[in-house]
């Protein structure tokens, strides 16, 4: 009864949980314009995730795989079903997650046949990452939705985000967290296990005995891959920033059913990865645009930022592409080399930056 | 010009025995602007008390137009023609700006309406935009200060004292205020005024005259003058590199978020505000005066109350926090060193010892049952000696400290608390520039034990030498971020106009 008071009385005043602010970016993660800046090294149609074989590049593309070492990819092999998630192995093995709901280990890049598949209980899984006793980390957003589905997750707050341990020498599959708001994005941090939890806002560290430990909260974006850094650290991506139109709209239950149940969905007030495609979007006129401009201080419907972080998980510096860039919905970014590798899955490209220059410019 | 029109000779002046100034020579000539430099406790305020018949002199001879005088009050200094502005005005807030300036002469039958028109005439001859019928608590500090100048000038002031004119003008009102003191000059007006403003004495006066321990240094032409030698000059020493002239090469790396404020509203001066501070830095907070900073601060720290209704969050380590007055936001780690030392920072009747004492009495909210006299003396000594205050004694009252070490003892009583987020609000206004460098060290070494600091300053060059990371705000919200290392004065200026 009080809590419901509360509530109401919260709702009145704009406290609390009704409050509907949205951290500034500031900080390391003050706005800058560098993945604007970045060479785009190919356009793909569906770019999903990076990996690292020895020194050439893997691009999950849709269903295809393709390598990079030149200005021109090549296909290795196509599977059945769109990648949802890439990784090799330090042995060399690859793992490659389809549609969500399977991850596969092959012992070669190009071997015909499976050495072990994980499938049963996988929905969505995202994001594959080594661990460092020879198993698999794998994040399975939700249970509810599939991994196209993000942004109906989003808007009835999926919690069913999920963490496992895959083994490829037993075949089994070891929950490490349940009850996630959408997992999205898994590295080793030790003996723990760094996980994005990209509904809230947030990067948890999963101990191995299941405590959890806020690493990073309150940001500003919706975090998803991360990846280990050459240097220390790690690189994590996000792939949309958080508004105060879509916090508020995450707060109107009602406002919501109706839009999810009335609504097309390329039309919902939810983020995108890329955006500025139609009138019909929400977010128009003088809200992004001056003189027909877009304002690079405009909320964003789409947004493209990396954050470097320390070992602690503390921010260093971020690369950002603001409202009125192109380079938006990062996913995935790998060192490769002395460049950074990244996907930009809005436009569709994979980008890269010289690693020298980003701690040379914004290394503070 | 050359006509002198008021001159000191060996003037001394001892307090128990203590010069305040010893054996001091001062010439003021007919229609200059003179000023006097020193650092704090260096004599300007007592010898132009001399000047201004507040305090009498123990030896020594005072000439007004070639005549000796010793005027032993106000008034005598008044009816020679010597008026004092003092930095805190001597206006009645409750009265008309007519009636103050009237306040004194007033004949056995006064007409109220008479009063206003013989006001509005007298400003109007001034060019002073100044509503007689207004009340003077309602006016800004320059148009009080106008008021001030008005009274001196009605008063038929020949000589007119400014302490520390400028210390709470905007940048706007203190191009007005020159102005001003250019117009009493041409009208024949000698003016004589303090400043801690180097830039200031060198840009308006015909002459500095430079004071040190109580003794005459040098008085020249300012001409003759730049920043170095008069500074040279007041400290014995060469600070430029220490001061301001050190530009940051290596800022320190931010360690976790203390404190997050998101979309902050307190209307009119507080507008969807938003900013982080973190831990182990210096995070400077620069604006024009009227940019919200203060206000953001002090909602911060409880003095102030953010909007009722959708007044936004504020989260001390990720948690929100709300406080309705300052006390439990001690508690929780916050110190707030406020930019009006007189009016907020201290008791001035009570000892230092007992100043510092009560800001570590302010951490228990709720109160202390038990409290300890020895406790708080040797917590007073302990932060004297910590922050070098120069006083004869712990139990000494803070009023008859200079402003530089009253300041310190402002610290002490914050830094008593062990807070976790330490907000300097113009933390060197009003101090000498020997203690500015040792106000400057303590913050940089606040930051490097890895407390996160803010510092609220309206003077660039200070914004630049101390911080990290550099907020500037504008019209109620932070609108620009710069890392040191990319700032110019250029750069923020832009940002905090455009």
């Amino acid at each position: 009864m009080i809590a419901a008071i509360s509530e109401f009385a919260n709702r009145f005043l704009g406290r609390g949980d009704a409050t509907i602010t949205v951290p500034s970016f500031d900080g390391a993660l003050k706005p800058n314009q560098l993945l604007e800046k970045a060479e785009t090294l190919l356009s793909c149609e569906a770019p999903e995730d990076l990996a690292i074989d020895g020194q050439s590049l893997l691009i999950a593309d849709g269903v295809r795989l393709l390598r990079l070492t030149g200005p021109l990819p090549t296909v290795i092999r196509t599977f059945e079903q769109p990648i949802s998630a890439l990784t090799v192995l330090p042995t060399g093995r690859m793992a490659v997650a389809l549609g969500g709901t399977e991850v596969r280990i092959y012992d070669e890049i190009t071997a015909s046949t499976p050495a072990s598949v994980f499938s049963g209980n996988l929905h969505a899984v995202n994001a594959l990452a080594p661990a460092p006793d020879g198993t698999l980390l794998a994040t399975d957003g939700s249970t509810l939705r599939s991994v196209s589905d993000w942004a109906r997750d989003l808007m009835e707050l999926g919690n069913t985000g999920r963490v496992f341990r895959l083994d490829p020498q037993t075949g089994t599959i070891k929950p490490l967290a349940s009850g996630l708001h959408y997992a999205f994005g898994a590295v080793a941090s030790g003996s723990d296990v760094l996980v994005s939890e990209s509904w809230r806002h947030r990067l948890v560290a999963i101990a191995p005995d299941g405590a959890r430990r806020v690493v990073l909260g309150r940001l500003p974006v919706y975090p998803s891959r991360l990846a280990p850094a050459a240097s220390g650290g790690f690189w994590l991506t996000a792939f949309i920033a958080r508004t105060q139109l879509v916090e508020f709209v995450l707060r109107e239950p009602a406002f919501r059913r109706r839009m999810i149940a009335e609504i097309d969905p390329d039309y919902w007030v939810v983020p995108r990865l890329s955006s500025g495609h139609s009138f019909k979007e929400p977010l128009q006129g003088a809200h992004i645009k001056t003189m027909g401009i877009m304002k690079p201080w405009a909320p964003p419907r789409s947004y493209g930022l990396v954050i470097r972080l320390a070992a602690d998980g503390s921010p260093r510096y971020s690369l950002h592409s603001r409202a009125d860039g192109v380079n938006h919905g990062i996913v995935a970014a790998v060192e490769c080399g002395g460049d950074l590798i990244m996907i930009a899955k809005g436009p569709g490209r994979i980008l890269k930056l010289p690693l020298a220059s980003l701690d040379e410019g914004i290394g503070t | 010009m050359s006509e002198t029109i008021l001159s000191l000779s060996k003037a001394t002046k001892l307090y128990a025995g203590v010069p305040a100034i010893d054996g001091v020579d001062f010439e003021l000539r007919s229609g200059e602007i003179h000023a006097l430099v020193g650092e704090n406790g260096a004599g300007k305020s007592t010898l132009t008390k001399v000047m201004a018949g507040v305090v009498a002199l123990t030896s020594g001879a005072m000439t007004v137009d070639g005549v000796a005088v010793a005027p032993k009050t106000p008034l005598e200094a008044r009816q020679l023609g010597i008026a004092m502005v003092f930095q805190e005005n001597s206006l009645v807030p409750t009265m008309t700006v007519a009636q103050n300036l009237f306040l004194g002469q007033e004949k056995f039958y006064n007409r109220l309406r008479g009063i206003y028109i013989a006001a509005q005439q007298f400003l109007q001859s001034l060019n002073f935009d100044v509503t007689p019928t207004a009340t003077v608590g309602g006016l800004g500090a320059a148009k009080k200060q106008m008021v001030e100048i008005a009274r001196a000038v009605l008063h038929k002031a020949k000589v007119i004292i400014f302490d520390e004119p400028t210390a709470t003008l905007t940048p706007e009102e203190k191009k007005y205020f020159f102005d001003l003191v250019r117009d009493l000059k041409k009208r024949g007006v000698s003016i004589i005024f303090i400043s801690h403003a180097l830039e200031e004495a060198l840009l308006l006066a015909d002459r500095i005259t430079v004071l040190r321990d109580g003794k005459h240094v040098v008085t020249d032409d300012a001409s003759r003058f730049d920043r170095t030698r008069i500074v040279q000059a007041m400290v014995g020493r060469d600070l430029s590199n220490t001061l301001y002239g050190a530009r940051k090469h290596k800022v320190r790396t931010a360690g976790r978020r203390v404190l997050t404020v998101q979309n902050l509203k307190m209307a009119p001066m507080v507008k969807n505000n938003s900013l982080s501070v973190f831990a182990g830095q210096i995070t400077g907070v620069f604006g024009l005066v009227g940019a919200g900073r203060t206000e953001t601060f002090k909602i911060v720290s409880g003095v102030m109350k953010r909007d009722f209704f959708h007044g936004g969050e504020i989260l001390l380590n990720d948690r929100p926090v709300r406080y309705r007055v300052p006390a439990p936001a001690v508690k929780a780690g916050i110190a707030y060193v406020t930019e009006d030392r007189k009016v907020e920072g201290f008791f001035e009747t009570a000892s230092i010892a007992r100043n510092i004492y009560l800001g570590l009495l302010a951490k228990f909210p709720s109160g202390r049952a038990w409290l300890s006299r020895r406790e708080s003396n040797a917590a007073g000594r302990a932060w004297i000696e910590r922050l070098k205050v120069r006083a004869t004694g712990d139990d000494i009252k803070v009023v008859e400290l200079s402003g530089g070490n009253q300041q310190k003892v402002v610290i002490a009583k914050s830094l008593i608390q062990d807070p976790e987020l330490i907000i300097f609000d113009e933390p060197t206004r009003g101090v000498d520039v020997g203690a500015i460098v040792e106000i400057h060290e303590l913050i940089n070494r606040l930051a490097d034990e890895g407390k996160a600091v803010v510092v609220i300053s309206s003077y660039l060059p200070e914004i630049m030498a101390l911080s990290d990371r550099i907020l500037v705000s504008r019209q109620g919200k932070v609108v620009e971020e710069f890392s040191a290392l990319e700032a110019s004065e250029e750069k923020i200026m832009y940002a905090a106009i455009h």
